[in-house]
């Protein structure tokens, strides 16, 4: 159990900046994502936080204790890898049991701990397996084992499980949240996918290009991201972006304008803005009534629906010039999500609102958001 | 093909042409073609049997020399000994102190082994897994080394070892490195240490990162993760590099022969032991036969033992993960 710190850390390799003067509080007992796309420098992050690559400049504090020039052995951390580095010539005992018996405990305490770790990872009855018998959920489990064997203040987990199949990483999900309100322990989890990160933890910290975007509970990110990248990178299907300006009374773009008092979200006429709103905050017109507030209706095109079941993706394009992109989230085209018997088909003119109360303002200069909110 | 189809086919193709007039080859060969596994048992054999008779007969031949009586040294046959006289084995022995020479031998290779392991170990963790500056200009330095020829170093290091070095004095009683275990195997290290770097350094290079650092992070130093994890993963590599290492030098004998002055205990290694039963007016064939099998035996138990180790190394599926 204990807090991390980072102070000014930056990580330089000959010539690009990994990491860029990351700032960063890590509570006592606290579940922490970093997530960012891949490059991004959360591994790197991790891997300054572990001691496996010094940081070029800054601290790093583990509860009161300054691990900066510390080899890992000595941080009170334990890892558990992407690839999930079982030491394959050790059978499962061996390789649990590994830090322990270097660490020159007692046999019996030995035995005693190997028990308990497996007992919580449901590993009964395997110690004498090799790590190649096993299949990946197991040997995932093994290197949990591993980690939790030691009791460390810090659990580092790099993408833990981006190896396992689809089924089995949902369930080792569950697992690990189960883990983490067991052990109470401190957790800083690295991975690119944002929906683990919203599942999971207390707080994300999106990190893209080196850089700390926005620290906070997953929610927070989602309803008020800090940024441009934050607003696009968490959150499935992503944000739809609108680039405009702002006029008196309101926003102006080719395709869509959305009326508001400039003055009193802290945007002035002529400034360049992005509108974002999320595919679940735009409705048909009649159904205007689902939304809170909606704004006044723009006319736009279905150009390809995908039913989900319990709901509808629809692919609109603001007018039928517009040209397509393969991903369907181009300039003029917007993702909306309907109920799933609403009814329309590829081709229907439609008329749509979004709710005023989740249109969310950025300023396009420096990708910062203005507001969450035009009520 | 199933065998069934097969004798299908080889019916067929006798109805089709069944009146042909084929000589003994002809139809050898047909029957080859048509069953070709025949074909591919028949060249493995004669391989096997062509490489066991090119390596092993020298051996055979060797053990008929030595169990000729010396008087009838002129009389061995291809196949068969002059006589009968297993006395040359024990002779060896009495006659010379040959058992001293194997033990000289024995412990200048393994004493070579172990440093050119342990020093290649840390060279090829350097060359194999970390990144700097100049890497490739090193590396290539330290094999340029071993492509000379080792004759080239031997002025050089024999004016060296027979200097009198005070530091030395304590140690040896003259202060020079003549005629000590010290002038072979420091040398025989160099020059082998290249060859066991390069190996070491491919078989390290392909050990994940991500082991060595769970090694790091469970608790042990880089040093550490190195002996603990990475060459037990590259157990083969290791043994392969001991392997070579041991051999040549346990075989070596241009440097071992001048940097000692030939008798037994002046670390005089296994094959000037051998050349010793080469008397003034007579060559003792028998008895430099006989030392010659005693003496080939340590490195086929090695060779045998160290296989074993290969195989298990590799059967563990090690560098997989």
């Amino acid at each position: 159990m204990a807090s991390v710190t980072l102070q000014d850390i930056t990580k330089q390799y000959e010539d690009v900046t990994a990491v860029n003067d990351m700032n960063l509080e890590i509570r006592d007992g606290e579940f922490i994502t970093f997530v960012g796309p891949s490059g991004c420098g959360k591994s790197t992050t991790m891997e300054t936080i572990a001691g496996l690559t010094l940081p070029t400049e800054g601290a790093i504090n583990i509860g009161d204790r300054d691990v900066t020039d510390l080899p890992p052995k000595d941080r009170g951390i334990s890892m558990v890898f992407q690839n999930i580095a079982l030491f394959p010539h050790m059978d499962v005992y061996e390789n649990i049991s590994f830090g322990l018996r270097l660490r020159k405990y007692d046999q019996e305490e030995i035995d005693r701990r190997v028990e308990e770790a497996a007992d919580v990872v449901q590993l009964e009855g395997m110690m004498d397996r090799m790590p190649k018998e096993m299949s990946g959920g197991q040997r995932q489990r093994v290197a949990i084992a591993r980690a939790i064997v030691r009791e460390p203040d810090v659990f580092l987990m790099d993408e833990p499980l981006a190896n396992l199949d689809a089924e089995l990483r949902v369930h080792m999900r569950t697992q690990l949240q189960r883990l983490h309100r067991e052990l109470d322990t401190t957790i800083i989890y690295v991975t690119h996918d944002q929906a683990q990160a919203m599942t999971m933890s207390d707080r994300i910290a999106v990190i893209n290009g080196g850089v700390l975007q926005q620290v906070a509970p997953p929610l927070e990110c989602y309803n008020e991201p800090a940024n441009l990248f934050v607003a696009g990178f968490i959150g499935s299907p992503a944000m739809n972006f609108i680039e405009g300006e702002v006029i008196d009374g309101g926003f102006d773009s080719q395709y869509a304008q959305v009326d508001f008092d400039p003055a009193t979200h802290g945007v002035s006429p002529g400034q360049d803005i992005t509108v974002g709103i999320r595919p679940e905050d735009v409705f048909l017109e009649e159904d205007a009534r689902k939304a809170a507030s909606p704004t006044k209706a723009f006319d736009a095109v279905v150009d390809v629906i995908e039913p989900m079941g319990k709901e509808v993706n629809a692919y609109l394009l603001f007018d039928r010039d517009v040209e397509a992109s393969a991903e369907g989230r181009g300039e003029g085209q917007l993702l909306i999500n309907l109920a799933p018997d609403t009814d329309i088909a590829e081709g229907d003119d439609i008329r749509i609102v979004m709710d005023r109360e989740n249109v969310h303002l950025f300023d396009r200069a420096s990708g910062d958001a203005v507001t969450h909110s035009l009520e | 093909m199933s065998e069934q189809d097969r004798t299908d086919l080889a019916a067929m193709e006798k109805t089709e042409e069944p009146d042909l007039d084929r000589g003994v080859i002809e139809a050898w060969a047909a029957k080859m073609i048509s069953n070709p596994e025949r074909a591919y048992r028949a060249t493995f054999y004669v391989a096997t049997i062509f490489f066991l008779v090119t390596t092993l007969f020298p051996f055979y031949w060797l053990l008929m020399v030595a169990l000729t009586p010396r008087s009838d040294l002129s009389s061995v046959g291809v196949l068969t000994p002059g006589g009968f006289n297993p006395g040359a084995f024990v002779e060896i022995f009495t006659r010379l102190p040959f058992h001293r020479y194997i033990f000289n031998s024995f412990l200048i290779a393994v004493v070579a082994t172990v440093i050119v392991l342990f020093v290649a170990s840390l060279a090829g963790y350097v060359f194999g897994r970390l990144r700097f500056r100049a890497k490739n200009v090193l590396l290539l330095s330290v094999l340029v080394t071993s492509f000379f020829p080792p004759a080239a170093f031997f002025v050089p290091l024999n004016r060296l070892f027979n200097q009198n070095i005070d530091i030395l004095r304590p140690l040896m009683q003259d202060g020079s490195l003549y005629n000590t275990p010290y002038a072979i195997f420091i040398p025989l290290s160099a020059l082998y240490l290249p060859l066991s770097i390069f190996i070491l350094m491919t078989f390290y290079s392909q050990i994940p990162d991500g082991l060595e650092d769970a090694a790091r992070v469970e608790g042990t130093t880089r040093l550490g993760a190195l002996f603990r994890i990475i060459v037990p993963l590259s157990a083969p590599g290791v043994a392969t590099a001991g392997v070579l290492t041991f051999i040549t030098v346990y075989n070596e004998y241009f440097f071992s022969s001048l940097m000692t002055d030939g008798r037994p205990g002046s670390w005089a290694p296994m094959l000037e032991g051998i050349l010793r039963f080469q008397g003034e007016f007579e060559v003792l064939f028998n008895l430099m036969a006989a030392a010659s099998i005693v003496a080939v035996l340590p490195v086929a138990i090695l060779v045998i033992v160290a296989q074993e180790k290969i195989v298990s190394g590799l059967t563990a599926g090690a560098v997989k993960e």
